[in-house]
């Protein structure tokens, strides 16, 4: 197909631009990007897991230019993150160094440890709060020391900082599916275009990155009866985690800072060979992504295991997962259906026409 | 103290006390910056647990500075946009290397800092702690 290249646009996108930048402001409203920092953590965690750059600053920033859209947010810090030299690499990080916040299991009731609320819209009624409407800078300095001033236990009992994993549990009884460790250097999507099969490195990157809506839809799909992997969620941690880079020629490690991370570990049955013999056991199914996005680790693990083990059915079939679930790729291709297609169009027009006048000739015979 | 752990309590807590002790290197010796601060990022590669294999879940921002002070070269690398704490954490490095008389009292200052992190992380784990669910059997 032929493209054909047509000018006249500039002035109209020009005002355009100015009607746009006008929205920002015509309520005559600011909003700092310190404020968006301080007080829409889960827009910004929701961004930075799919643009998969780890930056409040700039995800707030992000957030202040798009007006809140979350497609033009992550846009903004993907085209960003590409303007930016990759200067390391960290070492190996293990959630199990995890300095924990919130933790649960829906599999067991006791875990060592204990099942850890932390802080979580899960035990919230989902009631319009209409108080915030009038609530001022004061009354949230109040909030804060009322919080603060709480009285806490003196010392402190469980070690947040190395907790436990649940799956210890089934591995202690041999019930896991387990696997040696790995430290073969991973793939990276970014670097290398995506071909199938797919590795496994390159699937967890691609999900964990993916458009939140996406995968979560996906996941609910594949339990609806797309797919076989029904999961038991065996474990849901949220915290900081620190990163380590490791500089050339030197021995010792550099500490850079720690970022929010969810973790999920789900449990799903399968026949696993022993000594010859077909014995049911447990699969991990991982879901892992930046900031506390815990539906969207959880749909994950779904995916994560479902595409480890291909079926007929599309949530099993790697193409149609990891082609589909990313941000910048499915609503750049959609969006870019509001472009000029006049040749395209017209071409189908053209033919519909001609098609029409030779059935209005034929009838007409 | 070991190189993670000092950047790690100057990072978390000790952002003034860098800056002090940077400041101290700057007064009395010569700092050749190598690589003025700059934005770049870090690939994250985390061990996932079903398989125990490896894979990257994505970049930080972080800032990096470049300094050498006699025959030392130190790394300054810091998440976020964060040019003079990067700067001071370099020369701070580029010190220790090259084993400035300085260093030696620095000791008390990072303890100090390590007592510091560890109060502000009990804390948290305290109040962490009474969102542990205790769980009651109901009597029917």
């Amino acid at each position: 197909m032929g493209y054909v290249a047509v000018t006249g646009g500039k002035e109209a996108i020009e005002a355009s631009l100015q009607h746009l930048f006008y929205e920002r402001v015509k309520h005559g409203k600011w909003l700092s990007v310190e404020t968006i920092k301080g007080t829409m953590r889960g827009f910004i965690d929701h961004i930075m897991s799919e643009s998969s750059l780890y930056s409040e600053d700039l995800a707030a920033l992000a957030m202040k230019q798009s007006e809140g859209n979350v497609e033009e947010a992550v846009f903004l810090l993907r085209a960003h993150r590409s303007t930016l030299p990759r200067l390391y690499y960290s070492t190996i990080t293990d959630p199990r160094d995890m300095f924990v916040h919130r933790r649960i299991s829906a599999s067991f009731k006791e875990i060592p440890g204990g099942q850890i609320l932390g802080s979580s819209h899960d035990y919230l009624h989902r009631l319009l709060d209409f108080s915030l409407i009038e609530e001022t800078e004061e009354d949230v300095w109040q909030k804060k020391l009322d919080f603060e001033a709480i009285e806490v236990p003196e010392g402190s009992s469980i070690p947040l900082e190395k907790l436990p994993k649940v799956m210890d549990y089934l591995r202690a009884e041999g019930l896991l599916n387990d696997f040696p460790v790995n430290d073969e250097e991973p793939d990276d999507v970014t670097k290398m275009s995506l071909t199938f099969p797919s590795s496994r490195s390159e699937r967890l990157q691609i999900l964990t990155r993916g458009q939140t809506g996406g995968i979560v839809s996906l996941g609910y799909a594949g339990l609806r009866g797309y797919g076989s992997s029904h999961p038991n969620v065996g474990e849901v941690r949220v915290g900081e985690q620190p990163i380590h880079i490791q500089l050339d020629g030197e021995e010792e490690e550099y500490y850079i800072g720690s970022i929010k991370l969810t973790e999920v570990e789900s449990f799903i049955p399968a026949n696993v060979s022993e000594n010859g013999k077909e014995v049911l056991a447990f699969d991990i199914g991982y879901g892992a992504c930046f900031g506390q996005n815990e539906t969207k680790a959880i749909a994950m693990s779904i995916l994560d295991h479902a595409l480890e083990n291909p079926e007929d059915t599309p949530i099993h079939d790697e193409e149609f997962v990891l082609l589909h679930v990313d941000t910048i790729e499915s609503t750049g291709f959609i969006s870019h259906l509001k472009l000029p297609h006049y040749v395209t169009f017209q071409s189908k027009l053209e033919q519909m026409r001609k098609i029409k006048e030779e059935s209005g000739a034929s009838v007409n015979e | 103290m070991k190189r993670p752990l000092r950047t790690k309590l100057l990072i978390e807590v000790g952002h003034n006390e860098a800056i002090e002790m940077a400041n101290e290197i700057i007064k009395n010796y010569e700092v050749q910056e190598i690589q003025p601060p700059r934005q770049g990022l870090t690939m994250i590669k985390l061990r996932e647990s079903a398989k125990n294999s490896l894979f990257y879940i994505g970049e930080v921002l972080v800032t990096e500075t470049k300094v050498k002070i006699g025959n030392s070269f130190g790394t300054g690398i810091v998440m976020e946009e964060n040019n003079t704490l990067s700067k001071a954490l370099a020369i701070i490095d580029a010190a220790y290397k090259e084993k400035l008389p300085e260093t030696e009292k620095w000791f008390y200052v990072l303890k100090k800092l390590e007592l510091k992190l560890q109060n502000e992380m009990e804390k948290v784990k305290c109040s962490i702690e009474r969102t542990k669910v205790h769980f009651d059997t109901m009597k029917v």
